[in-house]
């Protein structure tokens, strides 16, 4: 094996065998801290709520509805961006490269409409979220899981560069697979978010 | 490099390579940019040291400061009335935040990816970010202390400016647990299975899942006290909120994962100083597993259960059951020790001294964290007696194991420091240092414990209603312990400049260790190995090392 002569700022020097699924376990931590955040700021808002709702209060302040279409909306685009990205790995095994930046594509373009989608939601909400302390919650604990959504698209889409510069392709696609598990585990914590809030009220 | 775990395999496997021999030692790093732009896990592990020692000589002073305070329970003239709240909260936000779990961090980025055989950490770029993000963070956490931001604080910006600062510093710790985390489960050297990783680096795997379950959680509720203070009380909770929010991280079980290296590293120093192999490695694995597993319990604590739904008594229940129960796997690694120091020779090493000073203070902390839940034992006060659980018993346990796990990780440095600073730290030294810490956990810790039967409150605010100069009499003395503990901190600091800066060549195996992190050069290259080590047993150099034994017979 070559010796370490390589300058100390690189990052690593001797040349080590293929060393896979550092990015799988990497991404799986990282998801499961993000998701985390999100579940730990939901558990308290469902807390604060159950307090809310034993003392005859109403969850949110009386005037405001919490519409549930978007919410659905939310979890079916979602969904969708699921398929479209096991789509995307699928066809990025099998070397098949205009189908996988199609389904890249489309699951960035997922990723996108549920952002949209929220803000559709929180113009619909007409909430201030310094007038009650549960509005800030909820804009609180739906933010951090729009901030998780936009990190998912972020590594979707580094991801998606390498496999354009045809770093990942064939066996090679692990980097797409880390993504894909950030990705599947932010649409899991959405589900918590869609149930605790939207559809539990 | 392949070592075999049988004798016969043994003498049948090609000697093992030294991990010097045609090694090319890089040129030296041109001065800061070797710290600045590095990946490499040890220049990484030192700069996390670094801060970290830095650290706990403020975070020393503040608790000796605390405690002389406490000796005149209402008086309040050395801090004054407006700061006691603030250094109350900074003994154990910077014990726990800025001290133990960053020197844990150091060490396992130092010494993790060389006990399994990898030349890096994985994520080194994270690494290094997460590094400097932490040094960021903690420095902008004591400036918000400085402008009275800290809990308790005065400053609203000061407050919003320490809430920033501390999401900052967890998610600086969560990032460096993630790399250590998967260095362990994908770097590791052909042929170590799980079931054949070193202690050490078992304990650091376990540690870190633990804290990326814990320091998410509270980063969440940092979050949303932040909001609260931006946004005026929005949620609710107002500045004076968020130590109430995290305070849970400081009690039983949660704190009891800040000790769970402290397991790691006495199993990975006994038998090297016992001169045997580890008796039933698998079970010690176990152990170090099923006692972090105990401490993801702090939904149980009483804080929590007073606002649960459901039976008190289940609450209650699950509560004595993981306080109890955390100090079983305990008892069964010290068993696995008993019997492996009995196959062996026991030479009383610095590190070991250590090892043993730390392993006392954990089980004492133990003890004292179980006898808290059991609800029969309370205060001795006049009237009725209330539970320990929010006395300065709860203080003294959280004293106990902190101060454990602080001995554990200073014994750590010393052991590991041919790898770390590429010299041996000094052995009267660092002896006199691991007895002066023995004598000032002991001296700092159990009249906390003497005081909360006598029903003294955990915050130093508040003012025992009976016993006050007997309580005054004690915390006289816990004083007189965070002295020879802050003397202890200061020796070593000035022992580990002094080891840091030697030129003294420590060889590459100074201890006969058993792991692969002592079959490399002292310090290790970029790089680590030169060759890519096979191991077949969890003792490669123990069995490299008999090898040689038997060939020379």
């Amino acid at each position: 094996m070559a010796a370490a002569t390589a300058s100390p700022l690189a990052v690593t020097t001797p040349p080590e065998p293929r060393r896979p699924r550092v990015l799988y376990f990497g991404a799986a931590f990282a998801a499961a801290s993000s998701a985390l955040v999100v579940i730990s700021m939901l558990a308290v808002y469902l807390q604060r709520r159950a307090e809310n709702l034993a003392g005859g209060e109403t969850a949110l302040p009386e005037d405001v509805v919490l519409p549930l279409t978007p919410g659905n909306m939310g979890a079916l685009t979602l969904l969708m961006s699921a398929v479209t990205l096991a789509w995307a790995i699928y066809s990025l095994r099998n070397d098949d490269r205009p189908h996988a930046y199609m389904a890249i594509g489309l699951t960035l373009v997922f990723g996108a409409a549920f952002i949209v989608d929220t803000a559709y939601l929180y113009q619909q909400l007409l909430l201030s979220p310094t007038s009650d302390p549960m509005a800030g919650l909820l804009y609180a604990v739906t933010g951090a899981h729009l901030v998780m959504t936009v990190v998912a698209m972020l590594f979707v889409a580094v991801m998606g560069f390498q496999a354009l510069g045809g770093q990942l392709t064939g066996r090679d696609a692990e980097g797409m697979s880390a993504a894909a598990i950030y990705w599947y585990v932010m649409i899991a914590a959405y589900g918590a978010v869609w149930y605790g809030v939207y559809i539990t009220k | 490099m392949t070592v075999t775990e049988d004798a016969s395999a043994a003498a049948n496997a090609p000697a093992p390579a030294t991990a010097t021999s045609g090694h090319q030692a890089p040129a030296p790093a041109p001065g800061l940019a070797a710290i600045l732009g590095s990946g490499d896990h040890k220049v990484i592990g030192r700069l996390w040291l670094v801060a970290a020692m830095v650290h706990l000589l403020l975070v020393g002073v503040v608790n000796a400061l605390v405690a002389a305070e406490r000796a005149d329970t209402d008086s309040f003239e050395i801090l004054g009335r407006d700061w006691i709240v603030q250094a109350d909260t900074f003994r154990f936000i910077g014990v726990v935040f800025l001290v133990i779990l960053p020197l844990t961090i150091s060490i396992a980025t130092a010494i993790v990816p060389l006990q399994v055989g990898a030349s890096t950490v994985a994520f080194p770029r994270a690494a290094s970010a997460s590094a400097w993000t932490y040094l960021m963070g903690g420095g902008l956490l004591l400036g918000a202390y400085v402008i009275e931001g800290g809990p308790g604080g005065t400053d609203e910006d000061g407050v919003r400016l320490f809430v920033a600062a501390f999401v900052l510093v967890l998610l600086a710790l969560t990032v460096a647990w993630i790399c250590i985390m998967t260095t362990v489960m994908t770097l590791r050297a052909p042929g170590m299975g799980l079931a054949r990783i070193p202690l050490f680096a078992w304990s650091a795997l376990v540690a870190g899942g633990v804290w990326i379950l814990t320091l998410p959680v509270l980063a969440g509720l940092s979050v949303l006290s932040y909001l609260d203070v931006r946004y005026e009380e929005a949620l609710g909770g107002g500045p004076s909120a968020f130590y109430d929010h995290v305070s849970w991280a400081f009690g039983t079980p949660t704190v009891y994962a800040l000790a769970i290296p402290v397991l790691g590293f006495v199993g990975s120093v006994l038998p090297v100083f016992a001169r045997t192999r580890h008796h039933l490695h698998r079970i010690a694995l176990g152990l170090i597993g099923a006692f972090a597993a105990f401490t993801i319990g702090s939904w149980t604590a009483p804080g929590f259960s007073a606002e649960a739904e459901g039976p008190a008594w289940l609450y209650e229940g699950l509560w004595v059951v993981v306080s109890i129960a955390a100090i079983v796997p305990v008892l069964g690694l010290v068993g696995l020790w008993a019997l492996t120091a009995r196959k062996g020779r026991v030479k009383l090493a610095s590190p070991l001294i250590f090892g043993v000073a730390a392993l006392l203070m954990l089980l004492a902390g133990l003890t004292a964290g179980a006898l808290q839940a059991i609800e029969p034992i309370e205060t001795l006060v006049d009237g009725e007696g209330s539970s320990l659980f929010g006395t300065s018993w709860s203080t003294g346990t959280f004293a106990y194991v902190a101060l454990a796990t602080i001995i554990a990780l200073l014994g750590a440095i010393v052991y590991w420091s041919p790898k770390l600073l590429g010299a041996a730290f000094p052995e009267a030294g660092a002896r006199l240092v691991a007895l002066l810490a023995l004598l000032g956990t002991v001296v700092a810790s159990l009249p906390e414990l003497v005081a909360g039967l006598l029903g003294e409150p955990a915050a130093a605010t508040e003012v025992a209603a009976d016993n006050q100069s007997t309580i005054e009499t004690l915390n006289v003395v816990v004083a007189a312990g965070d002295g020879l503990l802050a003397l202890a901190a200061v020796l070593f600091v000035m022992l580990l400049v002094k080891t840091a800066t030697s030129d003294d060549d420590p060889g590459d195996d100074p201890w006969g260790g058993h792991t692969l992190e002592w079959a490399t050069a002292s310090p290790p290259p970029v790089g680590n190995f030169t060759e890519v080590p096979s191991v077949t047993s969890e003792a490669p150099l123990y069995d490299a090392h008999h090898r040689t034994e038997e060939a020379s017979a």
